[in-house]
């Protein structure tokens, strides 16, 4: 094979995995450090990429736009959480039957804002030529953010004073309130700090994805199988279960059709499952 | 009909099997009204009425699995969507030759069943947890989503029928029973209320045989059910199957009510939908899950035309605020007040006429409760060769040699951190050990589950309470007899034995979790009693008990140790004096010292690392 096929290869498998990457990270959070299935994960998300569309359409720079967005959609996490998961924790159906109405609500309210069909958004940056191959900058962008959001996860959670609180409450709720963490605040930020990650994603995938109110859908069930095949290991898992399932979606995707790569990414998820009951990093424990 | 009073409940427990179930009587007379009243009905209820049925089955297979299995499944909606696309291909396929579609019938049916199963038994034999449970299918069901939407190129196709991506499959032809002639309107709906009344009957009857009293048990609790010997893995794979295929069913009559099928049955929409009726209706009542489908589909019909717009609005606010309000449904939630305002007095004796049939003729002696297990029953060696245990780098278990003969008792003591619990979980099999061997006479059951060790005759008491609280004590007692008796009316009669030993018949339908601290470590002392176990372990169970409640608990251990080989693990002195049996005692991850509790309170080096010793009056001078 010529280099600059293999490159155009590594590029593409590499986009794919970073995209897992970007989707699964928010829910990865939420559900690594407090245990809740936020099945709004996806609608989170769908909101960023509006959000971001509305910021670009009010004549907001694209780039501040998404960070907007982001903070946009963690705000909306923050105000979910007080008023509807923090009656829930501890009850695990409780919680997903109520994000899942809370999904099929988001999406309603903004099919009555935006109205039902796909809106476009321009991919920024150009493409670039490598060899006999055209490639898009923005993906290699993507590339470099899902890194970078993983490296924030790692900050967040090692480096600050709410991160060590977050992992303290993650590992013995009573010890850590014996000591003086306020649960209910480490709980709300870190399903605000989730709902952010869940918007950027959907702020950066708005180039590439037609934003529609349903798109959600489309990102949520492989999103959570990533974390389900991570295990409870936010950074670890996720990195690593994105690599193999994104490797698996991408192979298939380029031998057959994409939509045999997505099957072929649940299967291959199934039968790991089979094995790794806990996922990936589930012999390790609980940690990042 | 799960809210019966505490009398009848054990009354139906003790049912005894071969007679006519009771559900005949309602089938006869579900299906003697609705054949009245098919003729005098205008086609379009008649129409709408169907699909009520149709949703209704639906939902009784979502409350089955997880109102009375308690498995948190999102995967009823898309079993209900292969059944539908399964019924769609095999009867465009076959129709043309045959003339009928009761065998297309048949494999929607089937092939939902199977999804179930195959999936099933990834997730259960995989041993996730409950979370993943519900993830996964969720994720099955957006999966099939996006594959069913983009199967749009005539290329994918099942014989002649095209799947047609997101527009659906066209052409499916109703149901034909006989060769040629379709069923009307109105046949169509007597068959299908008929069909699904006698789906959901047989499903409450399942629920009261033993398969579906273990699924109780096991969503009450998952660790005590796999602890008396059931292998919970295939009793979930059952109970998931089984609600594939009502729920494969439920598609393929709908597929043949509406001669059309499209993805938008893989919709999350749709999926909220079963979890609302069911909702509305009671987790636990397959007839509420009829009631929750009449209601909501009869109130969605009335809103009227701006259903489309703010359907899924409403659909939400329901499930949030069912949720948050209504957690045990709303109506049940409905009937509780009601029942509130007029309550009656339960009395928690056995009903007069099971204490009657059953009752007088058992014996109290535990010879006869431990020879209820014919031809198995003997007391067993259990032994622990060089048992080594590390969780991570803590060193729990250094290298322990135990041996208890058969027949015997063992008193294993120890400070905290001693290594008791650890050794006692290997010997369970809650733990594999880092290094060492479990033997059973001259099994070796290292590697074994601790359902498999129970089926050999190991029974456990664990130290964390573990019983079904929301179950009968009777019921409790049955469900522990049954793991090894295997039989019906040998566990009644086994669970009335163990009842009168522990002299807790006073108690029987009470609810488990009523009672008091020390009637729940006899309950569970009970529950591996009628399990005729070989060697029995028991794990702290006087700890909380009143001096009185020791000295009975001393007298069933003592009992107990004639007939069988017994290791308790105990903290308390009094408790051990009375006993009066040899003694091993842990330290530091080894075995420190054996001998009679007598010998022990001899040795300077227990005296000093555990019992401790009354100031000396060298000392205090």
């Amino acid at each position: 094979m010529q280099m600059d096929a293999l490159i155009n290869l590594a590029v593409s498998l590499l986009t794919t995995v970073s995209i897992l990457v970007i989707i699964s990270i928010g829910l990865a959070v939420v559900f690594g450090m407090m245990g809740v299935i936020n099945l709004a994960h996806g609608e989170f998300l769908m909101l960023g990429a509006f959000f971001t569309l509305s910021g670009y359409r009010a004549g907001l720079n694209i780039w501040l736009a998404m960070i907007v967005a982001a903070l946009g959609v963690g705000l909306v996490g923050l105000l979910v959480e007080r008023l509807l998961i923090q009656f829930l924790y501890g009850r695990l159906a409780a919680t997903m039957l109520a994000t899942w109405g809370l999904s099929l609500i988001l999406v309603q309210v903004v099919v009555l804002i935006y109205g039902p069909s796909t809106q476009g958004l321009r991919t920024p940056l150009g493409t670039m030529r490598v060899g006999d191959y055209s490639m898009s900058q923005y993906n290699l962008l993507l590339i470099a953010v899902a890194v970078a959001l993983l490296g924030l996860v790692f900050v967040v959670f090692t480096r600050t004073k709410y991160g060590t609180k977050a992992r303290a409450a993650t590992q013995l709720p009573h010890m850590a309130a014996a000591v003086g963490v306020n649960a209910k605040m480490t709980n709300m930020l870190t399903f605000a700090f989730g709902a952010t990650l869940a918007g950027a994603a959907g702020a950066l995938l708005a180039p590439v994805a037609g934003v529609l109110p349903g798109m959600g859908q489309a990102y949520v069930g492989r999103a959570f199988m990533t974390v389900v095949v991570g295990g409870p290991g936010v950074l670890t898992g996720t990195a690593s279960s994105a690599a193999l399932l994104g490797t698996v979606d991408s192979v298939v995707s380029n031998a057959f059709t994409s939509f045999l790569g997505t099957a072929a990414l649940l299967l291959v998820a199934i039968v790991l499952l089979r094995f790794l009951p806990t996922g990936i990093s589930g012999r390790s424990g609980r940690q990042l | 009909m799960s809210n019966t009073g505490t009398r009848d409940r054990v009354k139906d427990w003790v049912r005894t099997a071969g007679r006519v179930p009771r559900e005949a009587l309602y089938l006869a007379v579900i299906a003697t009204v609705v054949l009245a009243v098919t003729g005098a009905l205008p086609e379009f209820r008649a129409y709408e009425w169907t699909l009520w049925a149709i949703f209704g089955l639906l939902a009784a297979s979502f409350a089955f699995v997880w109102g009375h299995a308690g498995i948190f499944s999102f995967g009823q909606a898309a079993f209900f969507g292969i059944g539908a696309y399964a019924y769609g291909a095999a009867g465009i396929n076959l129709s043309p030759a045959t003339g009928e579609t009761l065998t297309a019938l048949l494999l929607g049916t089937l092939v939902a069943g199977i999804a179930a199963a195959m999936l099933g038994y990834f997730i259960f034999f995989g041993s996730v947890g409950d979370v993943y449970v519900a993830i996964i299918t969720l994720a099955v069901t957006l999966v099939l989503l996006t594959v069913m939407s983009s199967t749009a190129d005539p290329k994918y196709h099942v014989g002649d029928a095209l799947l047609g991506g997101y527009n659906g499959m066209a052409g499916i032809p109703p149901l034909m029973l006989r060769a040629g002639t379709a069923l009307d309107t109105r046949q169509m709906f007597a068959f299908s209320v008929i069909l699904a009344a006698a789906v959901a009957l047989l499903l409450n009857i399942l629920r009261r045989r033993p398969f579906g009293r273990i699924l109780a048990g096991l969503r009450e609790n998952e660790t005590r059910t796999q602890l008396l010997g059931y292998d919970v893995r295939r009793y979930k794979l059952g109970a998931f199957t089984a609600a594939g295929l009502v729920a494969g069913l439920a598609g393929s009559l709908y597929s043949a009510w509406g001669m059309f099928v499209n993805p938008s049955v893989f919709t999350l929409q749709q999926a909220a939908l079963v979890a609302i009726w069911v909702l509305v209706g009671g987790r636990n009542s397959l007839l509420g899950a009829f009631v929750g489908v009449a209601l909501v589909q009869g109130l969605s019909t009335a809103l009227g035309g701006s259903g489309d717009t703010w359907t899924p609005i409403i659909l939400g606010s329901v499930l949030i605020l069912v949720v948050l309000l209504l957690p045990d449904g709303v109506v049940p939630s409905g009937l509780r007040a009601v029942s509130n305002v007029a309550p009656w007095v339960a009395s928690h004796r056995l009903p007069r006429t099971v204490r009657s049939r059953l009752l007088q003729r058992e014996s109290t002696e535990l010879r006869d409760v431990l020879a209820a297990r014919s031809g198995q029953f003997k007391p067993k060696r259990l032994e622990g060769q060089g048992l080594v245990k590390h969780f991570g780098g803590v060193k729990a278990l250094n290298g322990v040699d135990l041996r208890v003969d058969a027949g015997s008792v063992r008193a294993l003591i120890g400070p905290n951190g001693a290594g008791k619990s650890t050794c006692f979980n290997l010997l369970v099999g809650r733990y594999a050990p880092t290094e060492g061997h479990v033997r059973l006479d001259d099994d070796d059951v290292t590697r074994l589950r601790p359902d498999q060790r129970a089926a050999m005759g190991i029974g456990i008491k664990m130290q964390v309470p573990s019983y079904y609280g929301a179950l009968s004590v009777f019921e409790n007692l049955w469900l522990a007899s049954f793991a090894a008796l295997g039989k019906v009316e040998d566990s009644n009669r086994q669970a009335l034995r163990v009842l009168r030993w522990l002299g807790m018949d006073d108690r029987a339908s009470l609810d488990a979790s009523a009672l008091s601290h020390g009637e729940h470590q006899w309950l569970e002392i009970g529950m591996v009693v009628a399990g005729a176990p070989s060697v029995m372990l028991l794990d702290e169970p006087t700890a909380g008990m009143t001096r009185e409640e020791t000295h009975k608990t001393v007298d069933m251990i003592r009992d107990m140790s004639q007939f069988t080989t017994v290791v308790v693990v105990e903290h308390d002195m009094e408790f051990l004096r009375q006993l009066d049996a040899p003694v091993t005692m842990f330290h530091q991850g080894l075995v420190f010292a054996e001998g009679s509790i007598e010998e022990l309170r001899k040795d300077e080096r227990v005296l000093d690392t555990y019992l401790g010793r009354r100031p000396s009056i060298d000392a205090a001078g």
